[in-house]
């Protein structure tokens, strides 16, 4: 499976996030030469909290807590667990939500949605979405992955994403955008992740991605 | 949409071409009619103009002018999707792979239509001697027959086709080297040959695993790499230790080099058993199909550059020191492990926007040029495809 990286949007002190970055950004994109438009993508993500079937007794506590659920643009018929506290991941088919909803063992807290425009560009696949919490589908914040096809091995492909991630962010300041794009870096070994590439990885980078998207939406509200 | 639209594009090429051809005539026949039509109705109102007694007439014939026009438009517009959709006007299947070699009728910007392409070309040459007729010909059955046959390596048609165009002073005097030597000890010198070959690249090159095919085996294996490429698991290789391959070394006809997470190389010997290197195809190492091959191209644009020049590099070792041209293309080849890594030799960066063909590309280009004295040949220098100061 292709490399990805995942960045999200960090607004400037004191600016706050509004629809028009998204544009914005996706201008960028649209000014590479030989960028085409590639269709939307939509990934979604849900908090699931631990429901005690007896209010009595205190929780076991080798039992997680918080449970994220993950629902990948590229695997429609998957449904990806990430437990945060335990560093581990699951990879199970889409049906599986309707067992947690049968279950209910662990209840949605709340959902995420991540919606956007996708691109194709040489070998380079990008995708800018926004950040959009579910309920009130209030801004949350803005994403973007980018995929690099030839090659699914993390560390050979380390020194071309960087060089991308530069020309990035140098495309996004000369274009005056209100923030810079932040890289979401990961350990893969703490969560018993290998070199090659696999959608477990891409959990991973979503859930610590959607947690500094938080943190900086409440720091600048 | 027509379900004769939709068989066409299942037909074999020659019944696409045919019905292609078809679709041309009907359309220039609509257009015909549309001009008739056009003039029919311009007489009918000069005609009422100067004798107003037969306006009615007039009037009646331009009505059912009319409607027949709105039926040739119609008709028009539905011939023009079928040839759009198969790609004649736009020349898109031109390149296809599946397409036999066969081209869909082209329309020209000046409106002739050309029925193969390679005739186009020809024409344009009037005043090319017979020779250039007969070369461009020749060029355009072997490449046919090479994407038809990829398998049938016909021994005459392809060193003629490869050689005898651009070098013939080289090739041909190999094949009288050893008029002496029985054919016994031919292949019993070749085989040490080859293993040696590989045993030396395989120490100068240790990030690099290297293995051989027969032919078969090697079709065999890569329909298996498409299947393992599926799951995410780590793929297992079928790999022949170098050592116990001493008796069928004579028949090995496909060599595969891997470098981990950076690329996976064929290089097709020709004939089976020898050392001399025919086609070489540079692929990403979670590629996998009946597409992977020598005379192959990767579906991502890096790849596909860098075998471009490495077709060039081939030629040229081929040319320039034929009996070790296996040696210098596999060291070539494998001075690519940086190939994700290593920043360009003149601008210093590794990823590089190339204006003309608008993609961000590492550096593609590795100068293969042959110093006199062969044992500083480390192939060391890479540079983007702008960045290369000469035409190699």
């Amino acid at each position: 499976m292709p490399v990805k990286w995942l960045m999200h949007f960090q607004p400037n002190q004191g600016t706050t996030l509004t629809s028009q970055v998204m544009a914005e950004a996706c201008a960028v994109a649209e000014s590479f030469p030989g960028v085409s438009r590639d269709g939307r993508w939509r990934s979604s993500m849900t908090f699931y909290r631990a429901v005690p079937r007896d209010q009595s007794l205190p929780a076991p506590s080798d039992l997680p807590r918080d449970l994220i659920g993950i629902s990948l643009h590229d695997l429609p018929n998957e449904y990806l667990f990430v437990m945060r506290s335990q560093r581990l991941i699951l990879r199970a088919h889409s049906s599986v939500q309707t067992v947690m909803d049968k279950l209910q063992s662990y209840k949605g807290r709340f959902f995420i949605n991540f919606e956007g425009l996708q691109y194709k560009w040489g070998d380079f696949k990008l995708r800018i979405g926004k950040c959009l919490y579910n309920p009130n589908e209030a801004l949350r914040g803005i994403v973007m992955e980018v995929e690099y096809l030839p090659l699914s091995s993390i560390d050979k492909s380390q020194r071309v994403m960087e060089e991308f991630y530069e020309i990035w962010r140098e495309a996004v300041a000369s274009k005056l955008l209100a923030g810079q794009f932040i890289n979401t870096e990961v350990n893969f070994v703490e969560y018993g992740l290998g070199d090659s590439y696999t959608p477990q990885h891409t959990a991973v980078l979503y859930g610590m991605c959607v947690v500094q998207v938080i943190a900086s939406s409440n720091k600048n509200q | 949409m027509e379900p004769q639209q939709q068989a066409g594009s299942g037909d074999a090429p020659p019944k696409q071409v045919a019905q292609a051809m078809d679709r041309l005539g009907r359309a220039a026949r609509l257009i015909a009619e549309i001009r008739l039509g056009a003039d029919r109705i311009l007489e009918a109102l000069l005609v009422s103009n100067e004798n107003p007694r037969l306006s009615e007439k007039a009037a009646e014939l331009t009505l059912g002018e009319e409607d027949a026009m709105r039926r040739h438009f119609l008709d028009l517009r539905t011939v023009g999707k079928q040839l759009e959709d198969s790609g004649v006007l736009s020349g898109a299947l031109r390149s296809r792979g599946n397409s036999w070699g066969l081209h869909m009728p082209l329309v020209c910007p000046d409106g002739a239509v050309v029925a193969y392409a390679w005739k186009r070309q020809l024409a344009g040459q009037a005043g090319a001697s017979a020779v250039d007729r007969a070369r461009l010909a020749l060029k355009a059955f072997s490449d046919q027959k090479r994407r038809i046959f990829p398998q049938l390596e016909d021994d005459q048609l392809n060193r003629s086709n490869n050689d005898t165009i651009k070098f013939p002073p080289t090739k041909r005097p190999r094949l009288s080297h050893r008029p002496t030597q029985s054919p016994n000890i031919d292949s019993t010198e070749q085989k040490p040959m080859l293993a040696d070959i590989l045993k030396s690249i395989q120490t100068e090159a240790p990030g690099v695993t290297i293995s051989t095919y027969q032919r078969l085996e090697w079709s065999k294996r890569a329909e298996s790499l498409a299947s393992t490429m599926n799951d995410s698991s780590l793929e297992q290789p079928k790999e022949q230790i170098l050592s116990n391959l001493s008796a069928s070394f004579n028949e090995v006809a496909v060599i595969e080099l891997v470098a981990s997470g950076v690329f996976r190389v064929l290089v097709s010997l020709h004939p089976a058993g020898s050392t001399d290197p025919d086609a070489v195809a540079f692929f990403s190492p979670n590629e996998g199909g009946s597409y992977l091959h020598s005379r192959g191209m990767s579906v991502h644009h890096v790849f596909k550059h860098v075998t471009e020049y490495a077709d060039k590099a081939l030629q040229y070792f081929q040319s320039s020191d034929p009996n070790k041209a296996l040696s210098h293309l596999l060291s070539w080849i494998c001075s690519h492990q940086s190939l994700f890594t290593k920043n360009c030799s003149k601008c210093s960066k590794l990823l590089a926007m190339d204006k003309s063909l608008a993609l961000l590309l590492p550096p593609v280009h590795r100068p293969y040029l042959l110093n006199s004295k062969d044992h500083d040949q480390d192939f060391a220098t890479a540079y983007h495809i702008g960045c290369s100061s000469y035409d190699v």
